[in-house]
């Protein structure tokens, strides 16, 4: 019971600690906005990409542009609203190295959600932005068959992918507890990761299709739930409850991070690095 | 007299990789580390009342942080005891976390981009302090530590001695039973300095805060330490008050005698224990270790040289005795 309260106070005040933060910033209004804008056009490229691609071909893997669009804004979205929350999170093999992590540990405070708000940055608001356009453009043009289960459905998507995402950037610092050059080795995974679960999963070779789905289980965080929003059956044979498998396999995910990170703890108290 | 920190027998370990040398070497190191194993604490024993103000001193890379690491729960140790407040560190580092402050002289514990005043706030909420209380601790720090002239500007913009000062409200503000201070006065100018450890007896006096600083500083723990505990090497060499230390430590003294006339001296001197110093006309100071010649001997000695018209002897400054252990 203790620790449920305890993780329910820190949670509270993390996200106390975020938004004065994040209040401070908007201060500096021309650089808030600055951030946020540079951030929404550097982010732009993918869209371009697909954009073109569709000058060409009329469909990708079967999909329409629309379709393709739903699927880049679940992606964006939940990848963005991760890339946020572990903002943090990625910083601390810099906070290591500066020797300012161990203020962490000598408060009565969760080490991760000190973490978490370590840095916070509205930085991610810009793509975060794109993402959100993206779905609502995704959601209005796309031949969308709305029931209630469909619209119950939608923000489960949108936690599980945020839980997923923000997860997966953890395994960046979880990494760097132990080596200093592991990192760009994940690097692959998070922005590969996303930029694939930007796409139909079909349209991908077999060994990839493997890897993220039953490794980095993106391709369950975005294409299975389209999938079902779009009632569209899986080219790859998997039955339709593999669109629900999304907060599940989110939620295994963040366990075997949480385990991660533990151990990296425990590895940090014992080698002071 | 309640012990609020003990330390037994605590070690610390730590694996390095070692680096062979050239590219053959670099190439095996990928596949087959070599490691050694370093010893930071060595069986380092100690304890420290409630109320009381330590001084814990040593040469760089001498175990001073490694120490106070396992004491506060951030490392834990290759093996021994501690208790701190009751609580065993690194196990119960959360609890432990409630009772303690936290100051390292160069890394902020505060937000750079809020206010202090926010900050400070803040941490009301990571540890829980009622309102009442917090609104007290606040007042009295805010008019010891001057805080009010900058709590509104954010931590990021203050001088160091200003967020130092911050720093240390920020430390108290959940009334810590121990404070661990590491380096408090470090860059800071002698107005600023004063202020501190003015602070910091008052908080000791008034709260019974126990509590553990490591200081390069002599004039902090003359002000502040009635007892010092000197660590070199993962050892503790020394647990007691500075004239101990100075009796310990700083065994040579120094003799000054005025001769009547310019003495010529010779390598007797060297034989019998002495080192001459320097020697100016009919001046000469010589030094000598208390454990092998008292003062009479010294100068029964030099009495062979000629008559001797006026002496004095000197005891080894603490500052040198200071100067000796972190040169150490």
């Amino acid at each position: 019971m203790d620790k449920v309260a305890d993780f329910r106070n820190d949670l509270a005040v993390a996200l106390r600690i975020a938004l004065l933060r994040i209040r401070g910033q908007m201060q500096y209004r021309a650089s808030f906005w600055m951030q946020i804008v540079g951030n929404f056009f550097v982010n732009i490229a993918e869209v371009l990409v697909t954009w073109s691609l569709f000058q060409h071909f009329d469909n990708l893997g079967g999909w329409s542009l629309e379709e393709v669009i739903l699927l880049h804004g679940l992606a964006m979205v939940t990848f963005s609203l991760g890339d946020t929350l572990s903002n943090g999170v990625q910083s601390v093999p810099q906070m290591i190295r500066e020797g300012t992590f161990d203020r962490n540990l000598v408060r009565p405070m969760s080490v991760y959600l000190q973490s978490v708000v370590s840095e916070v940055s509205a930085r991610h608001f810009g793509h975060l932005t794109q993402g959100v356009l993206l779905l609502g453009i995704g959601l209005a043009t796309a031949p969308i068959e709305w029931s209630v289960g469909r619209i119950a459905y939608l923000p489960v998507i949108i936690l599980s992918g945020t839980a997923f995402f923000t997860a997966l950037f953890t395994v960046e610092a979880i990494f760097a507890f132990w080596t200093v050059n592991g990192v760009e080795a994940v690097n692959a995974f998070t922005y590969g990761g996303s930029d694939l679960g930007q796409y139909p999963l079909h349209i991908f070779r077999r060994g990839l299709r493997l890897i993220f789905l039953w490794l980095v289980p993106i391709g369950f965080m975005t294409y299975y739930p389209a999938l079902y929003l779009l009632d569209r059956a899986d080219p790859l044979g998997l039955p339709r409850a593999a669109s629900f498998v999304a907060p599940l396999a989110a939620l295994l995910f963040c366990l075997v991070i949480r385990f991660g990170w533990r151990a990296a703890l425990r590895r940090y108290t014992s080698t002071g690095s | 007299m309640t012990t609020q920190i003990q330390a037994r027998d605590l070690s610390k370990r730590f694996e390095r990789h070692t680096r062979r040398a050239g590219m053959v070497g670099a190439m095996r190191g990928l596949f087959d580390r070599a490691s050694e194993t370093v010893t930071a604490v060595d069986a380092v024993s100690f304890d420290v009342a409630r109320g009381e103000i330590v001084g814990y001193i040593g040469p760089n890379g001498a175990g001073k942080s490694t120490t106070i690491k396992m004491l506060t729960g951030v490392l834990t140790p290759s093996s021994g005891e501690a208790t701190v407040a009751g609580f065993t560190p690194w196990s119960e580092r959360r609890k432990l976390a409630q009772q303690i402050g936290v100051v390292f002289g160069q890394r902020t514990q505060l937000w750079w981009d809020l206010p202090l005043i926010e900050s400070l706030e803040l941490l009301q909420h990571v540890y829980r302090v009622p309102e009442q209380r917090f609104r007290e601790n606040f007042t009295m720090a805010a008019e010891l530590l001057e805080l009010g002239s900058f709590l509104n500007t954010p931590v990021r913009q203050l001088s160091l001695g200003q967020r130092m000062r911050g720093d240390l409200a920020a430390a108290l503000l959940h009334d810590p039973q121990v404070l661990y201070l590491d380096e408090p006065t470090i860059g800071l100018d002698l107005v600023a300095k004063t202020n501190i450890r003015e602070f910091l007896a008052h908080l000791n006096r008034e709260a019974g805060v126990t509590i553990l600083l490591t200081t390069h500083d002599l004039a902090d723990i003359e002000r502040l330490c009635k007892r010092i505990i000197v660590i070199d090497h993962g050892h503790i060499v020394h647990d007691g008050d500075l004239a101990r230390l100075r009796d310990k430590i700083a065994t040579e003294r120094t003799m000054t005698v005025d001769f009547d006339d310019p003495p010529t001296l010779d390598d007797q001197l060297e034989t019998r224990g002495m080192r001459l110093l320097d020697q100016t006309g009919q001046r000469v100071r010589v030094a000598f270790e208390r454990s092998r010649l008292t003062a009479p001997d010294v100068l029964t000695a030099l009495t062979e040289y000629g008559s001797i018209r006026d002496m004095s002897i000197e005891e080894p400054s603490i500052e040198s005795i200071i100067q000796h252990i972190y040169k150490a």
